[in-house]
């Protein structure tokens, strides 16, 4: 990190990123990525390491992700933060509309609704997307990084499961050694 | 259904999946098939919540908690759904101690990039569900 957030900045962007997307963490992690680093609170280099950390996490992405940007500005304290940010909203909304939600989603205009916000976070996940590849697509390693990136697309498409094409994504960028600047 | 038993069969799910919805199969098989506490319909209800609710997909295992066994259950189902995410801790430290290590970029360059590109899918499904949604809608 190049600055640090104070624990309340913290907490109150981690609540206000992840608490207002709808349809998964990859879009809520893009949120956090854009509003830190233009804080000056994330390197590029820090958030592609979260997300690779985030990746190999057992659980839900985004809570890991929550979890190691708040190790890496406050330590325990900001662990314990970012998962309360990350996860209480949402767990209360979720109980306390256990029941009424589920017949609220029978009205085709909530249905509606909830779509055009599922495709809001369909969007987001498509920037986040090319934010992670962008620097190795663009970069010396071009042909490496498109070669990697349709590998791993062709085996999700062939069944085999995300974290089995991470593994061999690992094992296969162990042949691959980056030396210096080399993206 | 005990809280700690309830407590360890979500976090047993949510420790061996990957993404939010990863550990679904798993609540499946065991609230619903082995010990049948919850029906397939109220376990649908709470997907649908997850994935209507803002924040964490993976939230709908409060609502599973909160469907076995009320607010005590809710309560357990966020601890096991957040006592992974503290796993993030000690990789975080490893990778970035190992970081400097030509091998090691390579590897973690694959991971961020192989990474990428599977939100591709994952962003196609999203926008085709909604696009179903809103043309039956409009229809």
């Amino acid at each position: 990190m190049t600055a640090r957030p104070t624990l309340a900045a913290l907490t109150w962007r981690i609540a206000a990123d992840v608490n207002r997307t709808v349809g998964g963490g990859h879009a809520a992690i893009e949120l956090m990525r854009r509003s830190f680093a233009r804080s000056g609170w994330l390197r590029d280099v820090d958030h592609a390491l979260l997300v690779a950390v985030s990746r190999f996490t057992p659980g839900t992405n985004v809570l890991a992700y929550s979890a190691g940007l708040g190790w890496m500005s406050h330590r325990l304290g900001g662990v314990a933060a970012a998962l309360l940010a990350s996860s209480l909203p949402g767990a209360l909304v979720v109980t306390v509309s256990s029941l009424i939600v589920s017949r609220l989603a029978r009205y085709s205009a909530v249905r509606m609704a909830l779509a055009a916000a599922t495709l809001v976070a369909a969007w987001l996940i498509l920037s986040s997307a090319w934010a992670l590849v962008r620097p190795h697509v663009l970069g010396a390693r071009r042909l490496w990084a498109i070669g990697t990136a349709l590998a791993a697309v062709g085996l999700f498409a062939a069944g085999v499961t995300p974290v089995r094409v991470l593994l061999v994504a690992a094992a296969w960028g162990l042949l691959f050694p980056v030396r210096g600047d080399a993206t | 259904m005990s809280l700690w038993l309830l407590y360890g069969l979500l976090l047993k799910a949510t420790m061996t999946s990957f993404s939010g919805m990863g550990s679904l199969p798993q609540v499946r098989q065991d609230f619903v098939v082995t010990h049948g506490v919850l029906a397939d319909d109220q376990l649908s209800h709470a997907v649908l919540l997850g994935r209507s609710t803002p924040g964490p997909v993976g939230v709908y295992v409060v609502s599973v908690g909160y469907l076995v066994a009320g607010w005590p259950g809710a309560v357990v189902g966020w601890l096991a759904l957040v006592t992974p995410a503290l796993a993030a801790v000690p990789l975080l430290v490893v990778i970035r101690r190992l970081h400097h290590l030509p091998r090691v970029r390579g590897s973690i360059d694959a991971i961020v990039v192989a990474g990428g590109a599977l939100l591709l899918p994952a962003a196609i499904q999203l926008a085709r569900d909604a696009f179903s949604v809103l043309a039956a809608g409009m229809g």
